[in-house]
């Protein structure tokens, strides 16, 4: 789609969601907050991993330390609940900053597994932390409990805000000087390199970047759910998660991780409701399907009508697939 | 001062001695072929002077600057880039975009400006028509091409062609020597390896000969072709 009109419509869907909440119940209003932080939490992980080829095993570390430090600033220094998710979102810059510094110049693998032990990590130290320091901040393997104040819309908006401001980011990096440093680096990080690319510094800002928008998701869904607990906010399940929905929805796209959450989200709700033991056997199916039928992701069936209409037939063979992009 | 001095250059993987105490200096404006067997540590030098490669013992001095040691980005930025033997890409980018991230980041070009200069190099290399397409797509003699116009879109006042004829038939190694030639009418300086000799002497003003990672002899390729040690390194010892 020329980028112009990809524009048009992302603004029109994006007015029909301010407008939204005019028009609806509770219910439907809570499945659609749900959808917006997971697009925000798979559309930052898409970024690292889609655009510059950096797969974070442990982004929960963020949005571990997001919850924690939001309701640390909400219940110990009394700060409204905003400020408090953006001061948690720049302290986990620090650190993202402080931890991708050395981890960032691992490569490939290595990178996703150090990501991942460190993600363990920082559950443990998080399970541990009042008990080792003295400073109450986690609760333990008991959690924190938030007040009930807010009123739901706030968080549908703030989910929402955060899910476009990531497929903004994601829109802006095909088009931008950043955008395709980073690129490169995805595609081939030593010829990068050698075209004045300082890929670590680039991947470090990417890095920082999206730890912010992940703490701030943590702490909001942290304060809606009034409940926090290391086991859960710290948990690979919910990196799992982020990785599933982005390749259901199709790695490396702007779209694809809001495909992908609104897609699992809503077979999740659906299934669960009816088949509250089994549905899980039936999602687990759901994802070998559209892995072996569109391994491009949900966003490479929506380029379809449009590929099988422009392209001439022998572009649109195994040089211009969903088969091409699935070697991502 | 001169353009690029090497000096005493020595590089170890593991036991494996790549390049022992190499001295090489170059002019501004010059074509320095480097030529040898196998193995000789060609590539070495290459990565060592590009910053890809850390060397083990000695110094590389650029415009008088001392330079072993930095990381490649900021190497290139200073002003020496290098292609690469087996032709590297950024395959799912466009060929243009290709050229374009060594004008971005390089040069330090802004989008528009980088844009119009990475169209000007892939005219320059006849790859004009090919700019849209994705870079996976072109055939080795392009992507040939297409690394020329990327190394030549970072502005580097060095450039290091690291067998960039290699896979090449006749015809278009008679088409990548004219090209060079006009590169170096654009006031660049070339050091190029190559397996090809009839490339190489037909275009290097003055030829180092490397075996088993010691310079054996330097001089105007057609003398240095006639030196016993030479001829020994190639054709063995029965012929010297």
């Amino acid at each position: 789609m020329r980028p112009t009109l990809t524009a048009a419509i992302a603004l029109a869907v994006l007015a029909v969601l301010v407008l939204l909440p005019l028009g609806i119940d509770p219910y439907p209003l809570r499945v659609a907050t749900v959808i917006f932080m997971w697009a925000a939490l798979a559309g930052s992980w898409n970024l690292l991993a889609g655009y510059a080829g950096v797969v974070d095993l442990g982004p929960v570390v963020h949005h571990g330390v997001g919850a924690f430090v939001t309701a640390a600033l909400m219940l110990k220094a009394g700060l409204p609940f905003l400020p408090s998710a953006l001061l948690a979102g720049v302290v986990a810059m620090a650190i993202a900053y402080a931890l991708g510094t050395p981890t960032l110049r691992l490569r490939g693998a290595y990178f996703a597994i150090g990501t991942l032990a460190l993600a363990e990590s920082a559950k443990q130290l998080a399970l541990a932390w009042d008990r080792l320091t003295g400073i109450p901040l986690t609760g333990g393997s008991a959690g924190v409990s938030l007040p009930l104040t807010a009123d739901y819309h706030l968080f549908y908006y703030v989910m929402l805000t955060l899910m476009a401001s990531v497929t903004a980011a994601a829109l802006w990096l095909r088009r931008s000087r950043f955008g395709y440093g980073l690129r490169a680096v995805g595609e081939n990080d030593r010829l990068a390199e050698a075209s004045g690319v300082d890929i670590h510094g680039l991947k470090r800002r990417l890095y920082v970047g999206s730890a912010f928008v992940i703490a701030v998701t943590g702490g909001t869904a942290g304060y809606w759910l009034s409940y926090i607990n290391a086991q859960e906010f710290f948990g690979t399940g919910m990196t799992f998660q982020m990785v599933v929905m982005t390749l259901l929805g199709g790695l490396g796209t702007p779209f694809g991780p809001a495909l992908g959450a609104t897609f699992l989200t809503l077979v999740s709700e659906f299934l669960g409701t009816r088949f509250v033991y089994h549905y899980l056997i039936a999602i687990g199916g759901i994802i070998v399907a559209i892995s072996l039928f569109a391994p491009a992701g949900l966003s490479g069936l929506l380029d379809l009508p449009r590929r099988l209409v422009a392209a001439p037939v022998g572009r649109s063979g195994p040089g211009g697939g969903p088969a091409q992009a699935a070697r991502r | 001062m001169s353009l690029l001095e090497v000096r005493g250059i020595t590089k170890r993987f593991g036991s494996l001695t790549a390049l022992n105490g190499v001295d090489v200096t170059l002019e501004e404006g010059e074509i320095l072929g480097i030529i040898g067997p196998n193995g000789a540590g060609k590539s070495t030098l290459f990565n060592v002077i590009a910053g890809l490669d850390a060397p083990s013992a000695g110094r590389v001095l650029y415009r008088g600057r001392a330079i072993a040691g930095l990381p490649p980005h900021a190497v290139c930025r200073l002003g020496i880039a290098k292609t690469f033997q087996i032709p590297q890409l950024f395959p799912r980018l466009s060929v243009a975009e290709n050229v374009l991230v060594a004008a971005l980041y390089a040069a330090g070009a802004g989008l528009r400006h980088a844009r119009r200069e990475a169209a000007q190099w892939l005219a320059f290399v006849g790859l004009a028509d090919k700019a849209d397409q994705p870079a996976e797509t072109l055939s080795v003699s392009e992507r040939r091409r297409a690394d020329l116009a990327r190394v030549l879109a970072t502005r580097a006042s060095l450039i290091l062609l690291d067998e960039n004829m290699a896979g090449l038939n006749r015809k278009e190694v008679g088409a990548a020597v004219t090209l060079l030639r006009q590169v170096r009418e654009r006031g660049r300086t070339l050091i190029v390896t190559e397996h090809i000799m009839r490339a190489i002497l037909g275009l290097a003003d003055r030829v180092v000969v490397l075996n088993y990672g010691e310079k054996i002899a330097e001089g105007r390729p057609d003398d240095v072709m006639r030196e016993p040690a030479v001829v020994k390194a190639y054709l063995g010892e029965a012929h010297g």
